[in-house]
């Protein structure tokens, strides 16, 4: 509770720190909506997932959203939900950092994250997100999130992407092993539709889990790997 | 009649255009900047005799146009053109057809291109340059007389045929601008 | 004083105006002319052809009415603003008292909603000119007309008839909404990036490794070679008319037509040309240039550029731009009869920036080559333009940067390279037919403003940005973290523009002319709009002759609003002008 209490408070003065120019000049913000999808997959699951990503500020701060989730159709059970809100500030031409909270529900007890990160844009045009996180309970992780598009031509984009999820110390109670616990792959062909505002797409997900993780998702006679057709729709706003 | 002129070249353009009247006494064919255009104008006259003026037209040279801009004249007549550049830039005043006017616009271009005339002056030791071509840029046809911002001439010009012809000023934009002028002859 | 009409739509009045040009002068100089004319800042429905959406005109409509002044009047505007939020005029290179420069926060507090205000000022200059708001999003909204001010004296070239060619680039989403997009998207809106296809045809010609090494190179700096207009999917209208609207000139073969083109884009710029016709340009940003006749000509966003053209036969003939970036263009018809149409032509290719554009070519800036190099007087010592790119990674790329300019390079030999643009620019321009295609080193003053003498000193304006995120700025300093620029009144100014952005920069400073360095020495040409090219250093000079506190920034709207932005303070006026000894006083100023 305290680190929770902790975290909050670092929260709290990150936001007292936004500079004062940030706050007289023009507010922008942004809606993504990543994934937004049905996915099928070998095992006979149905999922619906989605993937959203916001913000709103200036150039100096941004305070950023992100939301994802999975739900089991068939049995309408929430598997995963995790939400993030950080302040993001610039640190060179193409990387942000930022720092903020995390929740993540259900699948077991919820959990409460710190969360410092960073996010921008790789050489060759990879998007590129990575977060450490240090949980209430004093366990670190880390995610790495990383995104490319292929332009097929300006309206036909194959989109591969990759989600690496790591544990520094295992939370068996949620479910995690130590290290390299899980990675997803993903590839989405996307076409846009109105504007870059809805672009339907298809693709695959390769979900799969490692170590400690798998052997716990083994126990609770869950599968450790599954390909998955995807289709959805990416929206912008 | 091409080594004539040579002599001429470097000399202020309003003796140029006497002197030049007094050499040539042939029928003038076209503009014959050095070359001639013999096979492209029609014969719309020859260099006129002071004797013989049967009419005197002043002509204001302006940046960038003429004063007045149409005139017209009798088959036969010789007129005396008295022109003052009255702008600030070098102005040319020739007498010739629309197609001869073209043709001249090149040579002017090039002329400017090479610095033998500049936007407020003429350069006479340039003048003495060879073009690439074998001619010279001399400018001292009897047709025409090239004046710097102040300076003052005459033409003398005897109009042998019947027509339209246009008095212009050929430096690079002025006759696409305006700077040209009717004369149309009965 | 007496109520002037404001003509509505294109003037076609058939005015000879040489002919009765120096009458004209001497009765407008006799008589205390005063014009009163009343604007109403209107929400109005813009209908493209292609779209239809609501923005934002003067007396109902879009583009405004043509504002007809005198030189030598005092011309009083009733302005009044029926949105629902503030808006303001500004009257682009009228030279006037700085309070009446109408840019809100420097000029004055901008016009509420419900209030007029009074614009009130001498006219001491003619030509064309335009106006627009300064307020947010408001002129890519639709809020621009054209001014024409009628000189005393007479004009130095002859026409029969004029028309205003007003240019923009109508967008079907509002400007605040393509500034967030931009913010959130960079290349929300650039459907000219280089695919997969396009790989596949670059590989066939110049082989795999070098395609893909070209590629890895602009990844590694994280820089599109297409990004050459940011904001694309606009719709190109001449005077509020699209391209199948098709506005349409009258004329009579034979006759001289004087075309005032006014580029109100918001960002884009247009390469101009009348296929079967020369144009012969006469005035650049209002001022009468020494006549130079050319096939083609670029205009920037803000410039204007008046034109004679002669078209001899009775026939329909097409004014057609394709934009920079190639993604639009606008279209009109000058014809003896309306209805009448000649070909359009297509929009052919997609000009990609070089490693030139980007400052990295080996024969990069030589210094032989710049325009402010040959003129008389220029600091010999010249000044190297900085590499954007620090990091000496990148430079390793600039190998394949040359090779790639010098196939370039071998196209451009054909006509001769303008020194405006970078060598090896990808955006070099070039006449469509082969012609000659108007260079700034081309514009010549008709008659020089000011008496040619050296500058009192020098400041520099790196042109910078962050593509990735927007921003843009002069000298890495955003508007809002910036401090005025100051100037003395009496100083005699030479701005050095350093472009080290991938694009285009239409700088316009208010309030004082820009005396453009083309090398021309005392003929050099006076403006209002410099355009900077990417990977280029441009001079230009500004003889501090007005007092109080202006803009300066770049002309393109989401450019201007997200930094590339300077207040200029003059301090000290007439009364106190500054004693300053030109830094090499050969020439007196007097």
């Amino acid at each position: 509770m305290e680190l929770r209490n902790w975290i909050a408070g670092g929260f709290a003065m990150s936001a007292a720190m936004m500079p004062f120019s940030a706050l007289s000049e023009e507010l922008y913000y942004g809606v993504q909506l990543e994934e937004f999808e049905y996915r099928a997959g070998e095992h006979g699951e149905q999922l619906f997932v989605w993937d959203a990503d916001s913000f709103i500020g200036s150039d100096e701060v941004k305070l950023r959203w992100k939301s994802s989730g999975e739900v089991e159709i068939e049995e309408n059970n929430l598997e995963a939900l995790s939400n993030q809100l950080s302040l993001q500030v610039p640190v060179s031409d193409f990387w942000d950092v930022k720092a903020g909270v995390q929740l993540d529900s259900p699948d077991g007890p919820d959990r409460w994250y710190g969360v410092v990160g960073v996010s921008g844009l790789a050489p060759q045009w990879i998007e590129m997100d990575l977060d450490f996180l240090v949980s209430e309970k004093g366990k670190a992780s880390a995610v790495l999130d990383m995104e490319y598009e292929l332009l097929i031509t300006n309206y036909l984009i194959l989109t591969p992407s990759i989600e690496v999820q790591g544990a520094f110390s295992g939370d068996p109670e949620i479910g995690v092993g130590s290290g390299i616990n899980s990675t997803e792959l993903g590839l989405r062909l996307s076409y846009d539709l109105v504007d870059r505002m809805v672009s339907p797409y298809v693709g695959v997900a390769y979900e799969r889990s490692y170590g400690e993780t798998a052997d716990l998702a083994k126990d609770e006679g869950e599968e450790t790997s599954s390909w998955q057709f995807v289709i959805g729709a990416k929206f912008i706003f | 009649m091409k080594s004539n002129k040579r002599i001429f070249a470097t000399l202020p353009a309003g003796i140029l255009v006497g002197l030049g009247l007094m050499a040539s006494g042939a029928v003038y064919a076209g503009g014959s900047h050095g070359g001639g255009h013999g096979n492209k104008g029609q014969a719309f006259g020859e260099p006129g005799a002071a004797s013989d003026v049967v009419k005197t037209i002043p002509i204001e040279l302006g940046d960038n146009f003429f004063s007045p801009e149409k005139l017209s004249f009798e088959q036969g007549q010789t007129v005396r053109f008295t022109v003052v550049n009255k702008g600030e830039f070098v102005h040319e005043f020739n007498i010739g057809t629309q197609l001869m006017h073209a043709d001249h616009q090149k040579e002017m271009a090039m002329m400017m291109e090479h610095g033998a005339i500049e936007v407020d002056r003429i350069n006479h030791d340039k003048m003495k340059m060879d073009m690439g071509n074998g001619h010279m840029m001399s400018h001292d046809d009897p047709n025409s007389i090239l004046l710097e911002p102040g300076q003052s001439g005459e033409v003398i010009w005897k109009f042998a045929a019947s027509g339209e012809l246009e008095f212009a000023c050929n430096l690079p934009g002025h006759y696409e601008s305006g700077m040209v002028g009717e004369i149309s002859i009965d | 004083m007496k109520k002037k009409l404001i003509i509505l739509g294109m003037s076609q009045s058939r005015r000879l105006i040489a002919a009765i040009g120096i009458g004209i002068g001497l009765l407008s100089a006799s008589m205390v002319t005063a014009g009163e004319y009343n604007l109403t800042v209107d929400k109005v429905r813009i209908s493209t052809g292609e779209f239809e959406k609501t923005g934002i005109g003067y007396n109902g409509s879009s583009p405004g009415p043509v504002l007809r002044f005198q030189e030598g009047e005092e011309v009083v505007i009733n302005v009044t603003n029926n949105l629902d939020e503030t808006t303001s005029i500004h009257w682009h290179g009228l030279i006037l008292p700085y309070e009446m420069d109408g840019v809100p926060e420097i000029s004055y507090p901008g016009i509420k909603s419900g209030e007029t205000f009074t614009y009130r000022f001498p006219i001491q200059q003619s030509g064309t000119y335009w106006f627009h708001s300064h307020s947010g999003f408001q002129e890519p909204d639709g809020a621009y007309g054209a001014i024409i001010i009628e000189p005393k004296g007479r004009e130095p070239f002859r026409y029969d008839r004029e028309y205003v060619v007003q240019l923009t680039d109508a967008h079907p989403h509002s400007g605040a909404r393509i500034m967030r997009n931009l913010k959130m998207m960079p290349d929300y809106y650039n459907r000219k990036q280089q695919t997969l296809m396009d790989f596949f045809s670059d590989a066939e010609k110049n082989g795999f490794s070098e395609t893909a090494s070209d590629r890895m190179a602009w990844g590694s700096m994280r820089m599109m070679p297409a990004d050459v207009e940011d904001v694309q999917g606009f719709t190109g209208l001449i005077n509020g008319k699209g391209p199948d609207q098709n506005w349409t000139g009258l004329f009579k073969a034979g006759e001289r037509v004087r075309l005032r083109f006014i580029n109100s884009s918001a960002m884009t710029y247009f390469d101009m040309r009348i296929p079967g016709l020369k144009m012969t340009v006469v005035a650049a940003d209002g001022l009468n240039v020494q006549p130079v006749t050319v096939d083609e000509f670029r205009i920037g966003v803000a410039e204007t550029y008046d034109v004679i053209v002669r078209p001899k036969e009775d026939k329909a003939y097409t004014i057609f731009g394709a934009s920079m970036g190639r993604s639009g263009y606008v279209r009109a018809t000058l014809a003896p009869d309306e209805g009448m149409t000649a070909d359009v032509p297509k929009l052919k290719g997609k000009p990609l920036l070089t490693m030139a554009d980007m400052g990295m070519s080996h024969e990069g800036m030589d210094h032989g080559n710049m325009p402010s190099m040959s003129g008389e007087g220029h600091k010999p010592e010249g000044h190297s333009v900085e590499k954007p790119m620090q990091n000496g990674k990148m430079m390793d790329h600039s190998k394949i940067g040359s090779d790639m300019d010098h196939g370039r390079m071998m196209k451009m030999n054909k006509s001769a390279a303008d020194p405006f643009y970078a060598p090896g620019s990808g955006l070099m321009p070039q006449a469509s037919n082969g012609g000659k295609f108007l260079s700034y080193k081309d514009l010549k003053a008709q008659k020089p403003l000011y008496p040619y003498r050296e500058a009192t000193r020098e400041i520099e304006l790196r042109l910078t940005g962050n593509m990735e995120r927007y921003i843009w700025s002069i000298n890495g300093v955003k508007y809002e973290d910036a401090e005025p620029i100051r100037l003395k009144y009496g100083e005699r100014v030479r701005f050095k523009f350093v472009n080290e952005t991938m694009m285009t920069h239409p700088m316009h400073l208010h309030g004082m002319w820009s005396i453009l360095d083309t090398g021309s020495g005392k003929w050099n040409p006076v403006k209002h709009t410099i355009s900077v090219a990417p990977g280029t250093t441009v001079y230009s000079e500004t003889e501090v002759d007005a007092e109080g506190q202006w803009a300066f920034h770049c002309h393109l709207s989401y450019h201007a609003d997200s930094g590339m932005f300077r207040k200029i303070v003059v301090e000290g006026g007439p009364d106190n002008a500054a004693n300053i000894t030109p830094v090499k006083g050969e020439r007196s100023w007097n």
